[in-house]
């Protein structure tokens, strides 16, 4: 039976989407089955069964006319099925993708860091006296932490070109392929929203040890080094949520190379995307959310009132849903 | 081996059809199954072929179809029944298949002729 399902969602794979399409697979589905059924009851092998229900499935071009898809069978200005990318390229692909997540995160990760460095070597510098030499050697420090990231980010690079052409040129994968595809994305599902909340919390109490450092009666040492601490944990944060993020870009990529139109593209969570009627107003929204953690993070730093700055999270929320609620299609 | 050619046949599908769901509604491959059954098996209807004369002749008002179950699987199922028209289209494509026939036949050669 799985070879009959996969043959139809193949034939229906770059058709539009469209009520009409959906009955007629539904419809033509359940003939095949119908069919089959009857063949295995008449003691057919499967696949004597299953020849004998492809053979005589017969042509789609038979519909073109009823399901408005003429243009889709007959002109060339259609969902073109493009170069189809196999399940091996897309099992590479998904490998490739988690290694750039890493790396990646990895880089982030210690450019976020590399201020530890000269937190932490001039406080030892004040302790042992020579305030200098342990200043510098944190400065150095900072540079190889970054030096380090930029690596990272140019090798993960490298190894995400011979990907690019997912993004230039017309891709599609067959049916089989999706369904490994979103699969694989349904398993990763809860580990992508345990990273990602453990990731915000991280970053949305990153001040919390410093405050308790600060109000302890600790050695001067100590409380010099807890701006080191928010930055670890910061870090630590953002490593988490950038891993995931990346990493659930890539399953969505392989989804989205299907006509979002086809019967295909189906399986991209297109609600989730945001349309705005309005040209600018969707310019400003493409940014909104990083605009809004950096206006967090230069007021929480510069003024160190960690205790009130998260109102501009809810604040933020609540602008958000009106623009949305007004501009949104 | 003669085969039946799909461009000919064509035309009266729908008349097989209709023929078919004369009495009681009926689904796609309980047609299709009569459908070959009555011809001997020398003709088998594609199920594409037989989903776009459904299209069609509901977009005629031939037939109506209405949701029922597949008692095996309990799947929904699409029944389709004839209407007052699809009646009348039969009957006007049994006469159009007689003078049809009735032309053909004469410039068919006998067997020893």
């Amino acid at each position: 039976m799985d070879a009959i399902k996969n043959y139809l969602e193949t034939m229906f794979l770059n058709l539009p989407n469209t009520p009409e399409v959906q009955k007629a697979k539904y419809e033509l589905g359940q003939m095949m089955e119908d069919k089959y059924r009857e063949l295995i009851a008449d003691g057919k092998t499967e696949n004597e069964a299953i020849g004998t229900v492809i053979a005589e499935f017969g042509n789609l071009d038979e519909l073109a006319e009823d399901l408005g898809i003429d243009s889709v069978l007959h002109h060339s200005q259609t969902f073109e099925a493009g170069r189809m990318v196999s399940l091996t390229e897309v099992k590479e692909y998904l490998k490739a993708s988690s290694r750039h997540a890493f790396l990646i995160a990895l880089g982030v990760l210690l450019c976020i860091l590399s201020p530890v460095s000269t937190i932490v070597m001039s406080s030892i510098g004040e302790l042992t006296e020579r305030e200098t030499f342990m200043e510098a050697l944190g400065v150095i420090g900072m540079f190889l932490f970054i030096a380090i990231a930029v690596a990272l980010f140019v090798t993960s690079g490298i190894t995400m070109n011979r990907w690019e052409f997912m993004k230039h040129q017309h891709c599609s994968l067959d049916f089989a392929t999706t369904e490994y595809v979103h699969d694989r994305r349904n398993m990763y599902r809860t580990t992508h929203a345990v990273l990602l909340s453990v990731g915000i919390i991280f970053c949305v109490l990153c001040a919390v040890p410093a405050i308790i450092m600060d109000a302890l009666p600790l050695p001067d040492f100590i409380d010099d080094i807890s701006g080191a601490a928010v930055l670890i944990i910061i870090a630590i944060g953002v490593f988490m949520i950038v891993l995931t993020s990346i990493k659930m870009d890539g399953f969505n990529t392989l989804l989205k190379l299907n006509d979002s139109r086809s019967m295909g593209g189906q399986y991209v969570d297109y609600q989730k995307q945001e349309n705005y009627s309005n040209k600018t107003v969707a310019a400003i929204m493409s940014v909104y959310w990083p605009t809004i953690s950096a206006a967090y993070l230069i007021w929480s730093f510069l003024s160190f009132d960690w205790y009130m700055t998260w109102i501009i999270w809810p604040l933020a929320a609540i602008v958000h849903k009106c623009i949305k609620n007004i501009w949104s299609d | 081996m003669t085969r039946i050619s799909s461009d000919v046949i064509r035309g009266y599908n729908d008349t097989m059809i209709l023929y078919l769901l004369w009495d009681q509604p009926s689904y796609g491959y309980e047609i299709s199954k009569q459908i070959k059954a009555m011809s001997d098996e020398k003709y088998c209807i594609k199920e594409t072929t037989l989903y776009s004369a459904f299209t069609r002749m509901e977009k005629n008002g031939y037939i109506t179809s209405f949701d029922g179950n597949n008692p095996d699987t309990g799947k929904r199922r699409t029944y389709y029944r004839i209407t007052d028209a699809g009646r009348a289209y039969y009957h006007e494509k049994c006469a159009e298949w007689q003078l049809t026939k009735e032309v053909v036949e004469k410039f068919i050669k006998k067997q020893g002729e």
